[in-house]
């Protein structure tokens, strides 16, 4: 009745049941910290020009070069159980529907990330794809802390977006109504991955406070030379 | 020891409960399919390509219904591309239009480009069938044992073994 094998099994059946039970509290206890993130972005320049998509293509679509500032305090997203902080800026548009059978009055709702930013904690740095150098710097900025939760504050002025947007028809320039917003995607150790609210709150997790830029027009595109100059 | 070979009875019951174990996984498996309506509810990470969120052997549960809102950027989800059988865990970074035929652009967040070289030839976008569910949940490692297992086939065999052994042996 009693050997080896059992009390192997045993061993090991209990050690998970006690893994699973941890984890469970542990992801828990995310929804016992307050979060109040808040971010103010304000367009700095914004620019329309003409470009391929790839090397290869002789398709020519225009590019929205979306230049910000960002303030963003998102230090409460950082407890013992934040592994990263995706932080994304999105441009939000709406264009005329292009299908025939919604022809009339439907508006497309458009939307696609122009910057984001992977923030990690001090215990996940060194999963993080980047160089020796900013590593150590990086560790260094946070010697001896589990949660660092300075990370979480951000301030970008004048940013480069990280990606030039177009749309599937090719077209951008003179959009109305454009609007950027910064969002966050939280990635625990262990349990519930959570976004931003933009509409209500979730128990002690307040909804992002601003965080929406105002509506702005694109421009027209600019000419061959000058675009050249802003993609080098 | 090897007293289910003695007693026929005891042998069926034993194959029985062995049974009984398999189809209640299987039972479990498609349950969790049914609730989340995706193929694959829980999946295994392979790749690194959302590091450091998600690392090899990780497991992530999926959830493929639009209840409250449609899948929109920012959301991490697993796709498969036409007629390739591998499933890719990446996020939404772009979406053009709504409902079921919206554009849908996915990039891993490790990766310096998107995923337009990841799909079909042809395809530009994804639509929301080719997602079968956005990750919901996490858990670290769990999954690794299943990438052993697929590395190292031989590994399978003995692991069945003992387990067949296990249970025969077994004196309930």
């Amino acid at each position: 009745m009693y050997n080896s094998l059992t009390r192997i099994q045993n061993v090991f059946g209990f050690f998970t049941t006690v893994a699973f039970v941890v984890a469970a509290f542990i992801a828990a206890s995310d929804f016992t910290y307050d979060r109040t993130p808040s971010a103010h972005i304000k367009t700095t320049n914004v620019q329309v020009v003409k470009g391929r998509p790839h090397y290869y293509s002789t398709k020519k679509e225009e590019y929205a070069i979306m230049k910000f500032s960002l303030d963003a305090d998102l230090s409460s997203l950082f407890t013992w159980n934040t592994k990263q902080v995706f932080v994304y800026v999105t441009a939000e548009w709406t264009s005329p529907s292009k299908s025939p059978a919604s022809a009339a009055a439907t508006n497309q709702t458009n939307s696609a990330v122009i910057w984001d930013s992977i923030i990690t904690t001090p215990s996940s740095d060194h999963l993080a794809n980047i160089g020796p150098a900013t590593l150590k710097k990086l560790r260094k900025s946070a010697a001896g802390k589990a949660v660092d939760p300075k990370r979480g504050l951000l301030s970008l002025k004048n940013q480069r977006p990280k990606y030039q947007i177009t749309h599937p028809t090719g077209r951008l320039a003179e959009t109305t109504d454009v609007r950027l917003r910064v969002h966050y995607n939280v990635q625990p150790w262990v349990g519930f991955l959570t976004w931003s609210q933009t509409e209500r709150d979730f128990g002690r997790w307040l909804r992002m406070k601003d965080g929406l830029s105002r509506a702005f027009t694109l421009p027209a595109v600019k000419k061959k030379d000058e675009g050249k100059k802003a993609k080098a | 020891m090897l007293s289910g070979l003695q007693n026929p009875r005891q042998l069926a019951a034993q194959v029985l409960n062995f049974g009984l174990i398999l189809s209640t996984a299987f039972m479990m498996w498609k349950g969790l399919s049914v609730i989340s309506d995706s193929p694959s509810p829980i999946v295994v990470v392979l790749s690194g390509s959302m590091e450091p969120a998600f690392q090899r052997g990780d497991l992530l549960f999926l959830w493929n219904r639009n209840l409250l809102a449609e899948t929109d950027v920012g959301e991490v989800v697993v796709y498969n591309v036409k007629d390739k059988d591998i499933p890719i865990v990446h996020r939404v970074v772009r979406k053009f239009g709504q409902g079921e035929h919206a554009k849908l652009l996915t990039k891993g967040d490790n990766n310096a480009a998107d995923d337009t070289e990841l799909y079909a030839r042809g395809q530009d976008y994804l639509e929301r069938k080719d997602i079968i569910g956005s990750v919901f949940a996490y858990i670290p490692f769990v999954g690794y044992v299943t990438i052993m297992l697929s590395e190292h086939p031989w590994l399978k065999t003995v692991m069945l073994g003992i387990m067949g052994l296990l249970v025969v042996l077994q004196r309930e």
